[in-house]
């Protein structure tokens, strides 16, 4: 299964995408991304699966929550996908 | 003792409030700092403490209300994000020394919208004609700390809307005692203390941005976020909440804010008010006894001030201490509210209900009261 890894600014803003999908049935985690996906120092991340980042990214845009960054993760490796 | 004192603390929670804490300091570390459990645990207790509040104070994103230590250091954020050195604001004439005194320092031109006790139509006035265009900002408490007269914050923001100035709410003896609707109100911020009527414990504040407000952070540090720059970040709360939350105080002040959602703010409110008029209807009976409140308590919450002739406050007040009642007695922190009322030189003897306190408290109280008066008169 594709996981995506949408990179928040912040710990508050990672929990309001969480909590936004969550309540839309979408299951996520929260944790500190890695160094290297952020250029911000530290931030948090928010996983979701491939199936669901289509739907996932409608219900945050809806909310006026937009992620710092999108990356998918495939085979161990990171790629960057454009928003 | 007979607590009488809840404008300044509440000092009775409700029991969840305690075991919230403990749990806190025995489970939960840093939020933001961490993504291991207790670090989450924390973020997830701070998160849910600010949706609570957006819930009942109508604020739209959680991320604008702001921690703070207490009341006063969200109204030095307010006041000093808004006014520059030397400028001008419009304050009503029962405000606190954590107003005036960080206006003081900024050296504001300070105009004083000031009218009699319990008359919100005279205050209305004093502010329309205070309030132009030029004004840096409004600064006006909800209900007075020293009196409990609750002023007309709705008609005052009206104002300040219509005007284009920015409106700064003292919140600190309302929250949880009375609604207050910041989308509605349109109000830059309002601050609050954790610790009276939200049933949290002390060293606990929380500032409400509005959807407009731009906040200066007051200082500057670490905030779990953005660490690669040097500035502080430019989103909320992290760009007024740097260094580490009091996380145990957060969670109590949680529970206190399940336990007034429990029990509605007007609930709270009315059992607050009956006492007053209780202990208002019995003072009245006392002689020499001057009770700062219109009968009907028109215009007031659950905070009562009286004043006994040729009798300092502060006698009074340490009287009923010995005699085990807790009361504030003086100028409680708001001098210009005592100069407004006309109370100055004496101060006044305040008691302040919360949800705990009873009728037969009261009852003690004027049981009390008539030989105290008495000594102190000989």
């Amino acid at each position: 299964m594709e996981q995506y890894w949408m990179i928040a600014r912040s710990v508050t803003y990672a929990q309001r995408m969480e909590r936004m999908l969550m309540a839309a049935g979408i299951r996520t985690r929260i944790f500190r991304a890695p160094r290297e996906l952020s250029n911000m120092g530290c931030a948090y991340a928010v996983e979701v699966t491939g199936g669901a980042l289509r739907s996932a990214l409608s219900i945050l845009r809806s909310a006026g929550l937009y992620p710092a960054k999108l990356y998918l993760l495939q085979q161990g490796k990171y790629v960057e996908i454009s928003l | 003792m007979i607590y009488l004192d809840s404008a300044a603390t509440s000092f009775q929670k409700p029991e969840t409030v305690g075991r919230a804490m403990v749990k806190a300091l025995q489970t939960m570390s840093s939020p933001g700092r961490g993504g291991y459990p207790a670090a989450m645990q924390a973020a997830d207790t701070l998160f849910s403490c600010r949706t609570e509040l957006a819930e009942l104070f109508h604020i739209s994103e959680p991320d604008r209300v702001v921690f703070t230590m207490n009341a006063t250091h969200g109204l030095n954020v307010a006041i000093k994000s808004l006014v520059p050195r030397g400028g001008r604001v419009v304050i009503s004439g029962y405000e606190h020394n954590a107003v005036t005194r960080p206006l003081a320092a900024l050296g504001a031109e300070i105009i004083v919208a000031g009218a009699p006790l319990f008359r919100p139509d005279l205050t209305t006035e004093a502010f329309e004609k205070a309030i132009t265009s030029d004004v840096d900002a409004v600064v006006c408490s909800h209900v007075s700390n020293v009196f409990g007269v609750v002023q007309p914050v709705e008609a005052v923001a009206a104002l300040c809307r219509e005007r284009g100035v920015p409106f700064v709410i003292d919140a600190s003896q309302s929250a949880g005692v009375m609604p207050l609707d910041m989308a509605a109100l349109g109000a830059a911020f309002a601050a609050m203390p954790g610790h009276k009527g939200l049933y949290g414990p002390q060293g606990t504040g929380v500032l409400l941005c509005g959807d407009k407000a731009e906040a200066t952070p007051l200082m500057e540090g670490g905030t779990g976020s953005l660490s690669i720059q040097q500035e502080m970040p430019d989103f909320l709360p992290d760009r007024l909440e740097s260094g580490t939350h009091n996380v145990p105080g957060i969670a109590g002040l949680l529970e206190g804010i399940r336990f007034v959602r429990g029990k509605g703010e007007s609930a709270i409110c009315l059992h607050e008010r009956k006492l007053a008029l209780q202990a208002s209807e019995g003072l009245r009976k006392l002689p020499g006894v001057c009770v700062c409140a219109r009968r009907d308590l028109f215009a007031q919450t659950g905070v009562l001030s009286f004043v006994v002739d040729g009798v300092d406050s502060e006698f009074v007040g340490n009287a009923l201490t010995e005699a085990g009642f807790a009361v504030r007695s003086g100028l409680h922190c708001a001098p210009l509210a005592h100069r407004t009322a006309g109370t100055i030189d004496s101060g006044t003897v305040r008691l302040s209900f919360s949800a705990f306190n009873t009728e037969k408290e009261v009852d003690l109280l004027l049981e009390a009261l008539p030989g105290i008066l008495k000594r102190l008169s000989d």
